[in-house]
């Protein structure tokens, strides 16, 4: 077959559609028909969840502000939202799993916004250029080897980082009984931070068994938060940051129980500060356990 | 005396004839109706149809939803529990809202699907792509907006680790999130400003874009499976 230029490929795709518009059927009644029954099938799928999500609730609870459970479909909602105070897990919504999932794999914070921004921002080009970019004029599969490829491989990416991302870890409990062991353990930073001093197993955030960090960073970590670090300042008092920040620093970047190499710069305030703040602070393993 | 009513099938067709000659409405309506597509087109090409389904859907509970909720972080955890357990089949309407969203993202997933397995992105219809992808993006930004309405603890955590997300972007990325939380941490204002997005904003832009696919939809015709096999032959054009 002579090769044809991009004109006269444009032009004969036009006839051929033209001959298969004049010998093909009315969008009314055929497509519509075809159109009518997916789509009730599609508001039954829907219904059918909404019925099967409410008929698991749990009675609504007596006490105010607190989860209604549910069955398999999910809590009818949790508790109410309660800034820094409980240890929670955040995980999205399911669909955005597989970029909950891009997170863990780059959490460092020097590639962090490999995982946040570039990566999302490259996905977001190539799907709104996609034509552009695959200037094959062939719509068999059989001749679209590139886009075949790209269609298998993408779904299969996606899947399996929306998989890994479902089973990401949430908090765990205080193991340490040293000071501020359970105000890390049972507030927001075992949410996404991994530290096997304080039992927690978070994995948004850069790991603290792994990484020491003195006490002026912790500080200014917990105070003003950087990146995805929520700042805490308006949650915590001075003398519990103080606490949080000398907790970290004597035990950060060491096994469960042992100092690590930063100790040192928290000499000074830690576990004082502990005291002063009193409650969940002061107390070792114990308080966690009570809560 | 002559007769002064036309006969009655005229006087039936009076209402049309009327819309019909000041706006043109109908003739538009027939020629969305009655326009020929190939006659190869499979069960895949339901999935647009069925998208604009669950979006009026949405639209619908929305409105419902917006009658009794309130974005103020001292009483949306309360509105939400009011739809859920006191009003009348609440519970339903809040359902399908919330379920209808991710039914909503498959479909958007198995429609993106078909339409690149088909290579239905290819000429002439690549603008319908583009407008599709866009649309595929809002709704994926209505969600993330749509979540923290519920303002369980769920609903909190996610969006401040989204918003720190974002705020990790370089230059744009810090502005962004002070932007979107409406200062350095999640507040009244931020409830709010999540609301108007996801209930105003970001619901009119994606309306729009659906009449533009739409249209493009209409006027460039549904395409025929790659392995259609009416081939246009020598003589018969």
């Amino acid at each position: 077959m002579p090769r044809l230029t991009a004109r006269e490929r444009r032009d004969r795709y036009q006839r051929e559609y033209a001959f298969q518009k004049r010998h093909g059927k009315s969008f009314f009644p055929h497509a519509v028909f075809h159109d009518t029954i997916v789509s009730l099938i599609v508001v039954g799928i829907i219904m059918g969840m909404s019925i099967l999500w409410w008929a698991q609730f749990e009675p609504v609870p007596l006490e105010p502000g607190v989860e209604r459970a549910g069955g398999i479909l999910g809590p009818a909602y949790e508790g109410r939202a309660d800034p820094g105070v409980e240890a929670y897990d955040p995980k999205p919504e399911w669909y955005f799993f597989f970029l909950f999932e891009l997170l863990r794999i780059f959490k460092t914070p020097e590639l962090l916004i490999v995982g946040s921004v570039i990566i999302p921002t490259v996905w977001m080009v190539l799907l709104i250029g996609w034509p552009f970019i695959d200037r094959n004029p062939d719509r068999r599969l059989s001749r679209r080897p590139v886009a075949l490829a790209v269609g298998v491989c993408v779904p299969i990416v996606l899947l399996t980082l929306t998989f890994y991302g479902s089973k990401a870890p949430g908090a765990g409990g205080a193991a340490s009984q040293a000071p501020g062991a359970a105000a890390f353990a049972g507030g927001a930073c075992s949410t996404c931070h991994a530290f096997a001093d304080a039992g927690s197993a978070g994995n948004v955030g850069p790991s603290l068994t792994d990484n020491a960090v003195d006490y002026d960073l912790a500080y200014d970590l917990i105070a003003n938060g950087k990146g995805g670090m929520p700042a805490f300042s308006g949650t915590y008092s001075e003398d519990e940051m103080k606490c949080l920040a000398g907790y970290v620093a004597t035990h950060s970047g060491a096994p469960a129980g042992e100092k690590g190499p930063e100790a040192a710069t928290a000499a000074e305030v830690y576990p004082a500060a502990c005291e002063t703040a009193g409650g969940l602070f002061a107390g070792g393993g114990a308080a966690a356990t009570g809560d | 005396m002559s007769t002064l009513l036309p006969p009655p099938s005229e006087i039936a067709r009076m209402p049309a004839d009327w819309v019909e000659e000041r706006s043109g409405l109908l003739s538009i309506g027939k020629y969305m109706l009655f326009r020929n597509v190939p006659k190869d087109i499979s069960w895949l090409q339901t999935l647009g149809s069925a998208l604009m389904t669950v979006f009026i859907l949405q639209a619908t509970t929305g409105v419902l939803l917006a009658m009794y909720y309130q974005p103020d972080p001292n009483t949306a955890w309360n509105t939400i529990a009011f739809i859920t357990n006191d009003a009348t089949l609440g519970w339903l309407v809040r359902g399908m809202h919330k379920w209808g969203s991710s039914i909503m993202v498959v479909l958007l997933f198995l429609h993106m699907g078909r339409t690149f397995l088909f290579g239905a992105y290819k000429y002439p219809r690549e603008m319908t792509w583009i407008t599709g992808a866009i649309i595929f993006i809002l709704v994926m930004a209505m969600s993330f907006t749509g979540y923290l309405l519920v303002f369980d603890e769920r609903a909190y955590w996610a969006t401040v680790v989204g918003v720190n997300i974002n705020g990790t972007a370089p230059i744009l990325g810090p502005a962004l999130s002070y932007i979107l939380m409406v200062g350095p941490e999640i507040s009244t204002h931020t409830l709010s400003r999540f609301y108007a997005l996801h209930m105003l904003a970001l619901p009119g832009a994606i309306g729009g874009l659906i009449a533009l696919h739409l249209w493009l939809v209409i006027r460039l015709g549904v395409t025929s499976p790659p392995w259609s096999r009416m081939k246009v032959t020598e003589g018969d054009v």
